[in-house]
């Protein structure tokens, strides 16, 4: 995404240029995040359904799966998620106070939330996978049906907690050269993409751990 | 839980007002919603896991168990999320156009799930 350069942050709302305000610049990248966050809730709706549609049709099968796995893993994992997300809010709240330090501390507990959370998600794969859970379509295997439902919406978003990690060290090496220091937009946009990536998370361990 | 609300600078305030009362906490109401996140879902967990235990020894009214634990686990779930969008994204202080944004492509998911729900398992017989 483009940076604002210093011109543009001390500029009028509309310089002779045609440049918009910091403001309204503002606005705009968020309403850009916005939308691209909309059409992410209709990629992990299919997903769900596809999820649901098998809870509701082989209810024995994801009982089973259920009774196999625990939730004594995930949810850790959940709670290391949210706690992540408090960091990242705390973070974004750091840099508006002018606090710098104490945003490149907050914003690198959250990459390190995320790095726990893709190491809890790891183990929990090689269990499923001791199990017999996995991507392939077997038809001798009972779990053939629950694999790719289980997998496609759990490992797309962890692939979002990956890329969400890399956003977080890059907010952390443009905070730590001051590009945040008179407009945080740049955080506040990735703090936006983490809670969504959050938000995801817990809709996902109720609807596929809990229910 | 609680009405929740918060002073003077917003977001850097670390006073919040909850039923009335005003307590001081580090973080203001970022740390008063986290605090809710994580005992909604130790709820939701120790309800999933009794509600689980009760289906065992109730076979004769698992249906109706099971519609409750799936409607109360979802009820929660909802609540979570709300919290994180409402106030960890900022939705209460932005614009109402990205609420707008945000509800469309679930009402447009929503309705699509409630039609592919509506398929047979078999699929249809033609």
């Amino acid at each position: 995404m483009a940076e604002l350069t210093a011109d543009q942050l001390t500029a009028p709302a509309h310089d002779d240029h045609g440049h918009l305000s910091v403001e309204d610049s503002n606005n705009n990248l968020k309403l850009g995040v916005w939308l691209y966050l909309a059409s992410e809730v209709v990629i992990f709706s299919i997903m769900i359904v596809g999820y649901v549609l098998l809870r509701i049709n082989e209810p024995d099968v994801v009982a089973e799966a259920h009774e196999q796995l625990g939730v004594g893993l995930v949810t850790a994992n959940t709670f290391v998620l949210l706690a992540s997300s408090f960091f990242m809010v705390m973070g974004l709240r750091a840099m508006q106070q002018g606090n710098r330090a104490g945003m490149l501390r907050w914003i690198g507990l959250t990459a390190l939330g995320g790095i726990v959370f893709l190491c809890g998600q790891y183990i929990e794969y090689s269990e499923l996978s001791h199990l017999g859970i996995v991507l392939g379509y077997d038809l001798e295997s009972q779990w053939s049906t629950l694999g790719m439902r289980f997998y496609a919406p759990t490992f797309f978003h962890g692939a979002h907690v990956f890329v969400g990690v890399l956003w977080a060290l890059e907010v952390m090496r443009r905070g730590a050269k001051g590009r945040y220091d008179n407009n945080p937009i740049g955080i506040e946009m990735f703090g936006l993409y983490w809670h969504f990536v959050d938000v995801v998370w817990i809709m996902l361990f109720t609807l596929i751990y809990l229910v | 839980m609680a009405q929740a609300t918060h002073h003077e600078d917003g977001h850097h305030s670390n006073t919040v007002t909850l039923r009335g009362r005003q307590i001081t906490v580090e973080g203001g109401i970022y740390t008063v919603v986290f605090v809710a996140l994580a005992i909604l879902t130790v709820i939701e967990v120790l309800s999933a896991e009794g509600l689980k235990a009760a289906i065992y020894d109730n076979p004769d009214a698992a249906a109706a168990l099971e519609a409750i634990k799936a409607a109360l686990l979802l009820i929660i779930a909802v609540i979570k999320s709300t919290l994180v969008i409402w106030f960890y994204m900022h939705l209460r202080d932005e614009h109402p156009l990205l609420a707008v944004v945000l509800l469309l492509p679930l009402l447009i998911a929503g309705l699509s799930i409630l039609y592919l729900l509506a398929i047979p398992p078999g699929g249809y017989s033609l």
